[in-house]
Order: C-alpha cells, then structure tokens, then sequence
C-alpha cells in the first residue's frame, strides 16, 4: 500500500516525493501509520515552511487516530524544537528508538541541537544522517550547516544546494543557503534564497531582514525598506523572534537618511540586546551624526566597555569614533587620547592570500 | 566652437589681505534655462587618438598590472587648446617599454576634434614602467612641464618652448629614490607650492615595496587575483622643494612627510581650512589616509585622524583610489571626494571647518549606487553649468578575472552624479548619454574643456583598450567662465590661487587653481565656473599664494578670462 502510494506519487514530483516518501516508508511501525499517508504528507509540508500552528493543530487530530505512528512522534518532536521546548529532546530519542538511523530524524534532531548551542552532539547525528541517505533533503541540509559552522564552507554549500534541489520547498534548507551567501557577500544569491524562505514562510521574521540585508548592496532600497517593515509586522515574540530587525532597519534609515525614524528603531535595538557592542555603536554614530554629542559619547563610551566579541564592532571603529565624538564635544585631551588609540590600532585587511606561481 | 579669450577686467586689487573667502553664504541659485540632462559623447574613434594602455600583463597577474594609468591635459606648445599626454606600462618582469605599444603618448589637438600623434617629436615616449602624470610650469617659464611616475623610473620633462621636452630628472634630483637610494613605487604626482616662495613643489605618492622578485601570486591558476596590498609593505610619499635654479631638494624627512608609511594612490591638494596654505591629502590603499595639514610652509602635520579623514565613518580603511578635493556645497569649503572598491562605496566627505569633516556618501545618497562600483579617477566638477559641482568617477574592477565572483565585474562603465543642490547627488550614469554606457577596463581621468566650448571634458585612459575622449554634449544652454591665471609673485601658474566668484543673480561659488587630483592625473589648470542663466559676474575674488588678494567686477560669462596677478 505504501509503495504504491509512494510511486504514484513520485509519477509527477520526482524530486519532492523523494523527501516524502524517505520519512514516510523508513517508518517500521507503518501499519500504524496506515491511512494517514496524505495527512502526513501535509504535515510534514506545514513542518518544512515553519507552519507550526497548523501542524499542531493537524497534529493533534492525527495522534488521536493514530496514537502509535512514529511520523506523528517525529512531527511532534519538530514543533517542540521550533518552541525551544526541552522536552523536545525526549521525544526525538524516543522516536529514534523506534525508528533507528532514520536520516530525517536524525538530522532534525541534529537542528534542535544547534538551537541548544550543543554543537558537537549536532555533528555527530548530522553526519549520521547524512551518512544514511544521501538523497535526504532534511540531512543534507544540516550537515550543509554544520559543515559551514566547521569552516567548510564549500562542502557546505554543495550539500546545501542539493538539499534545496531535492526539496525546494524547505524553509530551512533555502534558508541556510542564503545565510552562507549573504556570509560569502553573494547578496544576489542570497536574495533569491530569502525570498523564496518569505514566500514559504511568510511568517519568518528573519528571513525578510535577511532578505532586507541582501537587497540594500545590489541597490533595490525600496524593497528592502518593505522587507524590513514586513519583517517587522510578523517579528513577534517566541522562539523566531529577530532581535536585531530593528538594529538592522535602523541602520538602513538612518542611511536614507530618515533619522528620526532611524532613532526610533534603534533605541529599540539597545534595549532588546544591551549587551550588543554594535547597537550602541550604531546608535552613537546617529548621536553624532544629528549633533546629539552628549548621547553620542554616552552610547560610544559604552560601546567602549562591551568587548570585540560582542559583536563585529571592531575596537579601531570604537576608538574612530570616540575621537570624533570628543573632537566635537571640544575635549582635547581624551579626543587625543582616542586618535593616539586610532593610529596605534592596526586596521583589518582585505580578504586574500597569496597562492602558488604558475610555472 | 572656437570661443574668444580675453584678459582680465580689472576693477580693484587688495594686496596683503586675506578676504574671508571661507564665509558662509546664503545660496542662492543660479537660474537655470533648461533642465537637460547631462550628456557625454565619446569621440575617440573620429579622434586620431588611438592610445590603448598596455600594462604588460602576464599571466601571475602581478599586482602592479592594475595600476597604471594617468592622463594630463596640458596645453603644451601655448596654442590655446588642450593636448592629451597619456602613461603607458612596460613588459612584466623587465619594466622596459619594449616597443612602441608601451610608449607613453602625446596628441596635438588641432582645434578640430582630432589630435596628432607627436610623441616621438616631443621625446616623450619614456622609460620604465609609467604610471602616473602632473603636468604645471616648475620653472616659470610660461611652459608647461611634465612629471611621469612609475615604478622603476621617475622622469621630469622640462618643455622647449619648441614642441619638445628635455628629461632633466638627475640634474633635478627628482628621480623617485629615497634617502637609501632606492628607488619607490610611485603612483601620483601633484605640483603644489607648499611654502608659497612662488616656486611650484612637487609631491609624490609611493604605494609599496614591490619588484618582480617580490611578487606575490593569488587566486588560483589560469584566474590568477590581483593580490591585496597587505601582502606587501607600504612606502613613504616624497616631497621635493624648488630650488628655484632647475633643481629640487627631496624634504620629505625634515617636513614630516616621510614620517608616515602608507600606500598612497591618488592625491589631491586644497586648502581645507583656509589658511592660505595649500594642504595634501593622500589617498591610501586599504590603509588610513592621509591628510597634511601644512604648518604655514615650515612642514606639514598629518592629521587625518583628527580631521575624520583616515577612516571611512566606520573606522575602518576602504581602498582608496583616485581623489579630488574641491568645494562641491558652495560654502567655502573644500569636500573630499574618493573612489574605492566595490562593496565599499565611495567616501565623501563634507568639510565642517574648524578641521573636521564628516562622511557623506550615504546623506548625500551615493552610498547605494557606488556599493556596486570599483572607481580609478575621481572628481568634483560642474559638468552642466548650473553652478554646482557634480561627482565623476572612472569605474573597473582591479582584477582582470574578477568575474570569477559572479559579484564582480572587471568592466564597468564610469558614474556621474549630478549635484541636486541640496547637497545630495543623484546617479544620471544611465541617462548621460552613450559616452557613459561604455564598460571598460577604466583608470586615470583628466578634466578639461579640449573645445573651449565652456563643458568640462573627460578623457579617461582604458587597460587593453582604446582612451576615452568623453565631450561633454550638455545642451541646457548655461553659461559660464574659465579662469586661467598668470602669477607674477606666484608661481607662474597661479597653483594654489583661491577663486571666489559672485554671479549676476548672487549664488557664490569657490575654486581653486590646481592640476592634481583624480587618480595618477593631470587636469586641466584652467579654473571652471558654470553660471547657469547668469551671463554676468558680478565678482571674481583670487586670492594668490602670495597673498595677493585681487577683485574683479562684472565680467561677461562665456569666455576664458586670462587674469594676471597684480596687473591693473
């Protein structure tokens, strides 16, 4: 019944049933899936575009008729993770134990693990899953993640690719391929990446400060001016909530010169990550830039206090921009102290390395 | 075509004082007869000119293939009319110009809209690998001189008088080495008479320590990248005092100008706080820049840092290429104007006075444009007279198989930014006519009317390809004023000459007499006003290196004014 299901299936969606048919027939308990064929197919659609609402609800009625199907168990495990909810975990290892070494388990297991921040544990089950089915979109997209994570980003980008290939309608994978591009400067690419995440998944907040982020170098300002505001509108407590959407749009006001909106939103971005170097540090240089040199030094002195780490705000930048901010407040002595700090401080270089001559 | 010259109207002269050029003025704009659209059209192929820059590439893409090269427009034998001087390469590793694909050239203009090849006849054909270009008078005579950079080979040309040039580079002594005598990888040159004795100085910018021996390889073979500037020591800019007798002496040490290592590209000087001494600033390759603030003659501070120059207004380097540095807001002060890599944008930045600047490209909205775009020479010109100066900008890649990344592109066609007079600039590269929708491998820049139509010109040199001649086809109708200046107690120039000018309806406008900015460049030394619908000025204020401060009243738009310092 179910390879029969599965062939007809795959008669007209020859790559998207491979992704269907891998998490529906690896199942060793399949009878007592039986009947729930299409049902788990449209959960597991609602899964891959972060629908988790409505996966929950069609969940629920699922489990009632099918109390012991483990896809249901897998699902269930997928929209814990999407809550951070811990018990997640439990329910992951509870339906690889029912069904071994299956990849899409495995691998969605191996995300959750990344959200925890638990990333060796990660690379072991990613490259299990991988390992298991080299065909399987939810596995090779994982392992495509952890590999960029390892520094590998070339590995990473082909399984990445292959993933959206065989699946092109899973958030995450065409997801984290446009993270890579927009980490590569591959702005173009990336946004064909985060605008199809945002059409999948409408609501993924952020997605559309990607997709915004990704659209500023190649010009198109007015769309990522709407991309920011529609990252916006569904950026929303919880698990997906983007604590740097209004870092971001502040920035890009503040380029378009709309200052005062670009205030707004950046006030809000100290408050939601105070311990970010670089929001304090952008918001100083509005300060200077509109003439509030009182905040300006305030915000830039406690961008002074936060580390390098904290952000990818460098320690030359902060001093830069002290010394301007001090120049402008007529304190000489520390707008000396700062330009010394400045000039001592050697700057990042351009990207390259030297390779072997020709012969 | 062919517009009359006429001296100078005369009305008062003030000597000794030193007028408050730098005054904020209330703006007013010039009116406008019509708003068409800036418009370039590129004559080259019915020139005669047929110039391609030959960088003697190979196939390890040696950083230096990039690099080369400038362009001088001169008016060499005094006939009123700009000729074109371009530097060429040489084969890679030798550095020798083996043949004359890799001579540099001189073109004749003969006031008709062709040029003649008159290299030979004027012994200009050099050596060594060239790089860049400045062309002004050193020696008083009337004449205009030439300075050739270039990695192995400096060479000063002294004009004949004859349609010929004399290399007197050793008698000089301005031959490029340093104190150890070794000779530095010169880029730009700027004539600039930084103590005001009345003799033109000259500075030079180095970029770093390269041979053929030291070369670096990057990228991967077959698609060898031109390897970033880091893999490679920086090297000190030089400055040679006039002697006055046919020689100079190198002062870079005992002028502070020694004490800072950089990788210098473009330069341009200005006097950006109105001191009556002409300041430097350099533009350096992924490394702060460098502005000299000149103390009163006696050596320069850097102090770029201080002034807001050095970094971009995120503290952070870009690869700075070709500069200008003019007053584009109509406020007295002089801006600065950068072309940098793609993913960088260009800097602007905005002269504040009291020795502070602050960066514009975004609130002047050419951040989003330039992010694309990797720019060579640079300026700050009004190219349709309304009385505002626009931003120009010779685009290309710096590696020739950058289109690896499909982000990258080698040819890029060159950008014009039309000043909005609100201070923000609006990109008009794709409606400025089909002389800049070229995509070419583009590099030095010169500005200069070569028609003596009143529209600043364009002529841009071209790696693997032929120069651009770009006429400026602007047909609004504005009009406008060419000042060329005579000094007497300057130099002869007048480089360095602060010019303040009034028109008819009250808008107010400053320049300045220089040749240098853009990158490894040579514009021309006559200064440019477009007057919009005013055909008259009500005053034109030079202020001389001198000091000599000298006023002229109501003088008709439309010519080109030859004024002579001091003369009643």
């Amino acid at each position: 019944m179910r390879a029969l299901y599965g062939s007809v299936l795959c008669l007209g969606m020859a790559v998207r049933c491979i992704a269907a048919t891998s998490e529906v027939t690896t199942d060793s308990n399949a009878d007592a899936c039986a009947g729930a064929e299409i049902q788990l197919k449209s959960l597991s659609t609602n899964l891959n575009r972060n629908q988790f609402s409505v996966a929950e609800d069609r969940l629920t009625l699922l489990k009632a008729e099918h109390p012991d199907c483990s896809s249901i168990l897998l699902a269930e495990a997928r929209i814990k993770a999407s809550q951070g909810a811990a018990e997640a975990r439990d329910l992951f290892a509870r339906y690889l134990e029912k069904v071994p070494n299956d990849p899409a388990g495995l691998a969605y297991f191996a995300r959750f693990l990344i959200d925890q921040g638990q990333y060796q544990q990660a690379d072991e089950l990613s490259d299990a899953a991988a390992s298991q089915d080299v065909k399987n979109p939810a596995a090779l997209a994982v392992r495509g993640q952890i590999l960029i994570m390892k520094g590998q980003p070339k590995q990473g980008e082909e399984l990445l690719i292959k993933s959206c290939e065989l699946d092109p309608d899973n958030a995450e994978s065409q997801f984290q391929l446009g993270v890579l591009y927009d980490r590569t400067k591959r702005p173009g690419e990336a946004v064909k990446h985060f605008q199809k995440v945002v059409d999948l998944d409408p609501g993924y907040a952020s997605a559309w400060d990607y997709l915004a982020l990704n659209l500023e170098p190649l010009g198109e300002v007015d769309r990522a001016d709407a991309a920011y505001r529609r990252g916006l509108e569904v950026n929303h407590e919880g698990q997906q909530f983007d604590a740097f959407l209004d870092y971001n749009y502040g920035r890009f006001l503040a380029k378009r010169n709309r200052l005062a909106e670009s205030k707004l939103h950046l006030d809000r971005a100290v408050e939601l990550v105070p311990d970010y170097r670089d929001t304090w540090y952008d918001r100083a240089k509005l300060n200077l830039r509109i003439g509030n040199y009182a905040q300006a030094r305030s915000d830039a002195e406690r961008a002074a206090s936060l580390t390098e780490e904290t952000g990818g705000i460098l320690n030359l930048q902060v001093y830069n921009l002290l010394e301007q901010i001090y120049r402008r407040l007529g304190e000489k002595e520390l707008a000396d102290k700062y330009a010394n700090l400045t000039r001592q401080t050697p700057p990042p270089t351009r990207k390259g390395s030297e390779s072997t001559p020709s012969q | 075509m062919n517009n009359p010259t006429s001296h100078h109207r005369l009305v008062s002269l003030t000597a000794g004082l030193l007028i408050a050029l730098v005054a904020r003025e209330m703006r007013t704009q010039p009116p406008t007869q019509n708003a068409a659209g800036i418009s370039f059209e590129n004559r080259q192929p019915q020139s005669g000119v047929d110039f391609v820059l030959n960088n003697g590439t190979t196939v390890d893409k040696p950083i230096i293939d990039s690099i080369p090269g400038g362009v001088a427009l001169l008016d060499y034998d005094n006939d009123g009319f700009l000729d074109i001087f371009f530097t060429n390469g040489a084969r890679i590793p030798s550095l020798s110009k083996e043949g004359p694909g890799f001579y540099n050239r001189l073109y004749h203009n003969n006031h008709d809209g062709t040029f003649t090849d008159v290299t030979e006849k004027a012994g200009l054909s050099g050596t060594g690998y060239s790089i860049g270009v400045a062309a002004a008078d050193f020696d008083n005579d009337g004449w205009t001189d030439l300075y050739v950079t270039g990695i192995n080979h400096n060479i000063l040309y002294r004009n004949n008088h004859d349609g010929t040039f004399t290399d007197v580079t050793e008698k000089a002594g301005v031959s490029g080495v340093n104190s150890a005598g070794k000779k530095l990888l010169s880029v730009s040159a700027a004539w600039i008479d930084y103590d005001n004795d009345g003799r033109l100085d000259l500075f030079v910018t180095n970029y770093l320590d390269w041979s053929p021996e030291t070369s670096k390889v990057c990228g991967l073979p077959g698609k060898r990248l031109s390897c970033p500037p880091s893999l490679y020591p920086g090297e000190p800019n030089i400055l040679y005092h006039n002697n006055g007798d046919g020689t100079f002496t190198d002062v870079s040490k005992s002028t502070g100008i020694a004490d800072q290592i950089g990788k210098g590209m473009g330069v341009a000087v200005a006097d950006y706080d109105a001191d009556g001494w002409m300041d430097i600033f350099v533009a350096n390759d992924n490394q702060r820049n460098f502005l000299f603030k000149n103390r009163r003659g006696k050596g320069f501070d850097e102090v770029g840092v201080e002034a807001g120059v050095a970094y971009t207004e995120d503290g952070i380097p870009v690869s700075s290429m070709g500069v200008d540095s003019r007053d584009y807001r109509n406020d007295g002060r002089p801006g600065i104007f950068i072309t940098a890599l793609g993913g960088e944008t260009f800097p602007l930045y905005r002269n504040e006075g009291n020795d502070l600047f602050s960066m514009e490209t975004y609130p002047a909205n050419i951040g989003f444009s330039t992010y694309k775009m990797s720019g060579w020479g640079a300026g700050i010109v009004d190219l349709n007279n309304d009385g505002y100066k626009d931003l120009f900008s010779a685009n290309s890649h710096v590696s020739e198989n950058a289109d690896i990344d499909p982000q990258q592109h080698y040819l890029q066609t060159n950008a014009i930014f039309e000043n909005m007079k609100d201070n923000t600039f609006q990109d008009v590269s794709a409606h400025a006519g089909p002389g800049l929708s070229l995509r070419a491998a583009h590099r030095g820049a010169a500005f200069g009317d070569l028609n003596n139509d009143g529209k600043v010109d364009i002529v841009v040199s071209v790696i693997a390809g032929h120069a651009e001649l770009l006429y400026n086809t602007t047909a609004n109708g504005n009009h406008w004023l060419l000042i060329q200046t005579i000094g007497t107690k300057s130099n002869r120039d007048g480089i360095g000459t602060q010019i303040k000018l009034t028109s008819q309806s009250g808008s107010v406008q400053f320049n300045q007499v220089t040749t240098a900015g853009s990158y490894a460049s040579s514009s021309d030394k006559r200064v440019h006003f477009g007057l919009g619908g005013d055909t008259l000025v009500k005053e034109v204020t030079l202020r001389w290196p001198s000091g000599t401060v000298q006023t002229l009243h109501n003088v008709k738009a439309d010519q080109i004014l030859k004024v002579t310092e001091g003369a009643l």
